[in-house]
């Protein structure tokens, strides 16, 4: 990173350095002060037009908005801390902005989660003076497939506006009429339905641009929230994703500078529940009927290295590839691991976001050992091997080592011909379950917990959002119960944050890490982000196979 | 009938003064020839030395603006007209598009010549069609004779003028939300910094001049700086343009040395009170400007230090005049109605207490005012004030705040009949609809 | 849907005269206006595929400025001046006498599609106050009975009184239209 000049500035009475250019939201955070504003968006241009964050600088005659005015050195300014000019400002600013609004909280799907409701608490808190009539607006308007507005809730930040035209550069929406008549709307002939269209109910500060997927479906303080990251592609999008009754609610993205700013993918967010099966594989099934366990795995133990083909799914956690790896190394060596592959053809504007690589741990993958060579050519190649009937054994490793589009019934004719075909798999209405010989029922990824590389090689941390069901077990779990059958325990841990502790003290590089260093923003392996900068000698070292990605 | 120097109104009577015959018959088209052999920045010197100040309604000094435009960026310069003559009481520059445009096409080339600008553009508000079509009709004419284009008048100087036409927006007179209206844009002002002098029009540094303002440099240049100063006061030099109306036998567009006493100024120019009746209060420089009582006005003078001493603005030059019969809640109400309309809606305090102040004001002169309301405007007013993105927020507030503040009886009254159970009843109202 | 040809040929020329083609909008909306009647969404269509940019920037600037319609008006569309100069002259007279003439609230247009009105703000021509602008032209120093007159002119002879960006020109004039401002 290139010397950046500091300046030093006075805020609230204490004295900091920043860098030069710096705007003073920015500034004024990295010291602990947290200056309110509505419209501003580190990613988005400036609008200035929402007058929340106003401070006070000294020699100026008015006040001004921290978000428009970058540091210069020697400013002295205050906040709604220290003065009262501004607090009454943003007091003001409140009640302005709330004569209009229907205040119906009662029913805003916003509500709870509404920096409407969160300002007006911390920064007025006064019944309002306005006695007048509202201003009537457009209710309800869906504006696309996802999103829907409520024209008398918005606030006119315009940071929907500029996120289509700036990021999406599609530029759906526009701000009609003038005054307090200014209403949201999509362009003649047009829709919002931009690959991120959903990524404008996350800037919207307010209740005016909700989800229609998840309208009314619960107020947000019953739910329970969790950070994660989205496995829909290897760009491992930061998520929230909040969780009431075992069903997910909603997903937001979450910001993180370096993957995905604050945005996210529509098939991401409203997709979660692709990787649930709606009939789950509950007992293991011994050639096509219900058995116990015991029985699957005196089965599944007469596996021989012989011609073994084992298909991975990309969704494993790093902790579970590296469990596949020493699987094979101790029993299988002459076994050929694939990880399932296909790279995607995207638009240009999806790939603004979305990784062709729709294999969310290829990375993980790649750092375990598993790829060797082309991993789409390798996926291939074993293909071929189960229709040629080279393969003389199988081990499906997730629901998602045999892509749906590969199930067609001439691929599962060659499975069932397979001496042993084993498969740890979740959905029991797959054709795949029915052509093999053992089956066991796994966790899906939304009830896993667990370590994951993104493309641009960030060790992150997913965590489990769902509860799993009873008779379901994860990945590496099974694996390790088939291994200790032939005499070969790979693990003592006993569930998965165990599993990702042992990781961790397993590995040299990852001796003093905790779980908590890897969530929030993650830890860049190859030493590029600018956290952690201490610790990016100690894990390169680990990650030198990667690269083509 | 004055005997004031006219230096834009000159010959503004012939009826053939706005083709480019009649203008070069007197005289049109002489200086523009002289500045060009002269050297730019001469130029923005004697522009300087003038005193000549913003005649949009801000009154800066128009050669520190242009010295502010950045030379060595690599990017063209942008030289922009503003003929988005809005400020309610305001029509002076209507009259010199109509009748004098050589005139306004002669200042735009000193100035692009000053500025090294090889395309202007004149924003002429759309309800001006009459005046856009003049205007439309002189730059072909000019094009015609080649003293626009490529080699201006046979020199080396190249330069494009294009007329735009606003289309009814009151903010696209402050000069980043004209720069917004040109661009193809809602005309809602821009954040600033950057300035229009170094990131102004498509990016580029940018001057924006109103129309009076330019049309006062051929004889700036052709007389000097230093005789230009010469008239008017030290601070206010020159003549300046007034637009006079209201309850005033004569009104209409009167050119004055600045100095001038506005009580001179009502009984010579204006022709005295309509129908014999008494002055009640004048506002001395468009709608966006305090208003002054009547017994205010002794001593004051039409410059911008003496009306700003007195306690309002010279602005635009928009002279009100109304009589002792003018209701003031109801004029509060009009002006009050007037911004609330014409907000662009992008600032909060603005777009929402424009028009919660207008709803208030319409309660009271409806007979439904409350003992708070005078209160709650005063204390929105303070918070709208300086809070907005463009100087539209203190525009809004001004007239309101001074109707109040010179005559809160008028409010009181209809306030408290109201609280008595006998209010004022909308049929009585004079200027609503 | 589209407009005429002369209107294509016409915005290609105009979006010239500018650095940025993006500028030729409001001139663009102004064609599509005078061909259409009001701005319709093919009008919208039209303009935002002509300047190349998004059908909703189009639209944010369609709905910004007053003199674009975005609901049809009247063949005559009387706007009169509202504001403080034209108020205390007697604005509110010429208003009333619209209202009862044509027997319409304003932005309502009349049965036979010829008269329309609304108020509008300050026009520029408070040393004429009251006055009323009709399509593009300004009738000034009006009085009701002044502006029966016109509207009987006007009923008589059907003159065009818009200003075309077309053909870059008010239509033909007719008697009384304007008065001196000097």
């Amino acid at each position: 990173m290139a010397e950046t000049e500091l300046v030093k500035i006075t805020i609230d009475d204490k004295q900091i350095e920043v860098p030069k250019g710096m705007n003073l939201v920015e500034a004024a955070a990295s010291t602990g002060t947290f200056i309110p504003h509505y419209c501003y968006h580190p990613d988005l241009s400036i609008a200035g037009n929402c007058r929340m964050c106003q401070i006070e600088i000294e020699g100026r005659p008015k006040l001004e908005i921290a978000c428009n005015t970058m540091v210069q050195d020697g400013m002295v300014i205050r906040t709604h801390h220290t003065s009262k000019l501004v607090e009454d400002a943003q007091a003001a600013t409140l009640e302005f902005i709330l004569i209009n609004h229907p205040l119906d909280c009662t029913v805003c799907d916003q509500s709870g989660h509404c920096k409407l409701q969160d300002y007006h608490y911390k920064y007025n808190a006064q019944p309002s003076r306005f006695e007048e009539d509202k201003v009537n607006k457009v209710k309800a308007q869906p504006l696309g497939p996802h999103v829907i507005l409520d024209g008398e809730r918005c606030i006119m930040c315009t940071r929907c506006i500029r996120f289509c035209d700036e990021v999406a550069e599609t530029s759906e929406l526009g701000m009609l009429n003038r005054g307090d008549k200014s209403v949201i709307t999509v362009g003649e002939g047009q829709q919002l339905d931009n690959p991120l269209s959903g990524s404008v109910v996350d800037l919207c500060p307010v209740g005016a641009l909700t989800h229609r997927d998840w309208r009314f479906n619960s107020r947000i303080w019953y739910t329970r929230e969790t950070e994660s990251i989205c496995t829909g592609c290897s760009t491992g999008c930061n998520v929230k994703v909040a969780v009431r009754d075992n069903q997910v609610v909603q997903v937001k993205a979450r910001y993180n500078e370096f993957v995905n700013k604050e945005w996210m993918c529509d098939e991401g967010r409203y997709g979660f529940h692709r990787f649930i099966p709606e009939n789950r594989l509950l007992s293991p099934v011994l050639k096509g009927s219900q058995c116990s366990i015991e029985q699957a795995l005196a089965e599944a133990k007469k596996l021989s290295a012989q011609n073994l083909y084992i298909f991975i799914s990309p969704d494993l956690t790093l902790e579970e590839m590296t469990l596949v790896k020493k699987f094979i190394d101790s029993k299988f060596s002459e076994a050929t691991p694939v990880v399932a592959y296909r790279k995607r053809e995207l638009s240009e504007l999806e790939a603004k976001l979305i990784s062709p690589n729709f294999a969310a741990n290829i990375m993980g993958a790649e750092a375990a050992g598993l790829v060797n060579g082309n991993a789409q050519q390798n996926y291939e190649d074993a293909l071929a091997a189960l229709r040629s009937g080279k393969a003389e054994s199988v081990l499906f490793i997730g629901e998602r080592s045999l892509f749906a589009e590969d199930r067609t019934d001439e691929l599962l004719a060659s499975v069932s011909k397979v001496g042993l075909s084993i498969g740890i798999l979740a959905d029991a209405d797959s054709s795949l379950v029915r052509a093999l010989s053992v089956v066991f029922p796994e966790r899906v990824i939304a009830e896993k917990s667990g370590l994951m590389i993104n493309q641009i090689k960030r060790l992150q941390y997913l965590d489990r959002l769902l509860d799993f069901p009873v008779g379901t077990e994860s990945a590496w779990r099974i694996l390790d119960r088939i291994s200790a059958e032939l005499g070969a325990k790979l693990t003592a841990a006993k569930n998965d944050r165990d599993f990702t502790l042992e990781f961790f003290a397993s590995h040299e590089n990852f001796q003093h890490t905790t779980i908590q260093d890897v969530k929030g923003q993650g830890i860049a392996l190859d030493g590029s982000g600018e956290t952690d900068s201490d610790k990016r000698e100690v894990y390169s070292p680990f990650l030198t196979a990667l690269g083509k990605y | 009938m004055s005997e004031h120097l006219q230096i834009l109104l000159k010959d503004i009577k012939e009826p053939d003064l706005h083709t480019l015959e009649g203008y070069e018959k007197r005289g049109g088209y002489q200086t523009i020839r002289k500045v060009l052999q002269m050297d730019p920045l001469k130029v923005i010197e004697e522009v300087k030395a003038s005193g000549l100040r913003g005649r949009g309604g801000a009154g800066f000094p128009t050669g520190l603006k242009w010295s502010f435009v950045p030379r060595d960026t690599g990017k063209p310069v942008y030289l922009l007209m503003n003929s988005d003559e809005s400020e309610p009481g305001t029509f002076k520059d209507r009259v010199l598009l109509e009748k004098n445009p050589h005139l306004c096409i002669e200042g735009m080339l000193i100035a692009a010549w000053a500025l090294q600008s090889n395309w202007s553009c004149n924003y002429i508000r759309g309800e001006y069609a009459y005046p856009y079509e003049r205007f439309n009709n002189a730059v072909k004419e000019a094009y015609e004779k080649g003293y626009l284009g490529d080699g201006v008048f046979g020199s080396s100087f190249k330069h494009d003028m294009v007329t735009h036409r606003g289309a009814g927006a009151y903010i696209c007179g402050e000069e980043t939300g004209l720069i917004e209206s040109l661009e193809g844009k809602k005309g809602q002002p821009r954040l600033k910094p950057p300035y229009p002098a170094v990131v102004g029009v498509y990016g580029c540094p940018t001057v924006v001049n109103n129309t009076e303002t330019l049309a006062t440099l051929p004889w700036i240049m052709q007389h000097g700086g230093s005789e230009y100063a010469a008239i008017g006061t030290e601070k206010s030099t020159g003549t300046k343009l007034f637009s006079a109306s209201g309850h005033i036998n004569k009104p209409g567009v009167y050119e004055v040395e600045l100095g001038y006493p506005i009580l001179d100024f009502i009984k010579n120019e204006c022709g005295g009170i309509l129908d014999g009746k008494e002055l009640k209060c004048i506002i001395p420089g468009g709608s966006s400007v305090p208003v002054l009582k009547a017994d205010e006005l002794e001593g004051v003078n039409l410059d911008y230090e003496s009306i700003q001493a007195a306690g309002s603005m010279l602005g635009s030059g928009g002279f009100i005049v109304m009589d002792e019969t003018t209701d003031m809640v109801e004029v509060a109400l009009n002006l009050a109605h007037f911004y609330a309309h014409e907000s662009c809606g992008q600032c909060t305090p603005c777009r929402e207490g424009g028009h919660w102040i207008e709803k208030i004001f319409k309660r009271i002169a409806f007979g439904q005012g409350t003992e708070r309301d005078m209160d709650l405007i005063k204390d929105l007013c303070k918070q709208i004030g300086g809070h907005t993105i463009c100087p539209f927020g203190d525009a809004l507030i001004t007239p309101a705040l001074s109707c109040m503040k010179k005559y809160p009886d008028e409010f009181k009254i209809k306030i408290e009949r109201a609280l008595n159970g006998n209010p004022v009843k909308a049929t009585d109202l004079h200027y609503t609809f | 849907m589209g407009l005429s040809q002369e209107a294509d040929r016409k915005i290609e020329e105009i979006k010239a005269k500018y650095p940025n083609a993006r500028s030729a909008i409001m001139p663009a909306l102004y064609m599509a206006q005078e061909e259409l009647g009001h701005l319709t969404g093919d009008a919208i269509a039209w303009v935002a595929d002509k300047v190349g940019v998004s059908p909703a920037h189009v639209m944010e600037v369609a709905t910004f400025y007053t003199m674009y319609y975005k609901h049809p008006v009247g063949k005559y569309h009387f706007q009169v001046c509202r504001t403080l100069s034209c108020a205390i002259r007697g604005a509110k007279e010429l208003t009333k006498h619209l209202h009862q003439k044509f027997g319409i609230l304003p932005h309502e247009v009349s049965g036979d599609g010829m008269w329309s009105y609304e108020e509008v703000e300050c026009l520029g021509s408070c040393g004429t106050a009251p006055m009323c602008e009709i399509n593009d032209v300004y009738f000034e120093n009006l009085t009701p009975e002044k502006l029966e007159e016109i509207i009987k002119e006007l009923e008589a002879t059907q003159p065009d009184i818009r200003y075309s960006t077309l053909k870059d020109a008010i239509g033909a004039g007719m008697k009384n239209t304007r008065s001196e401002v000097i």
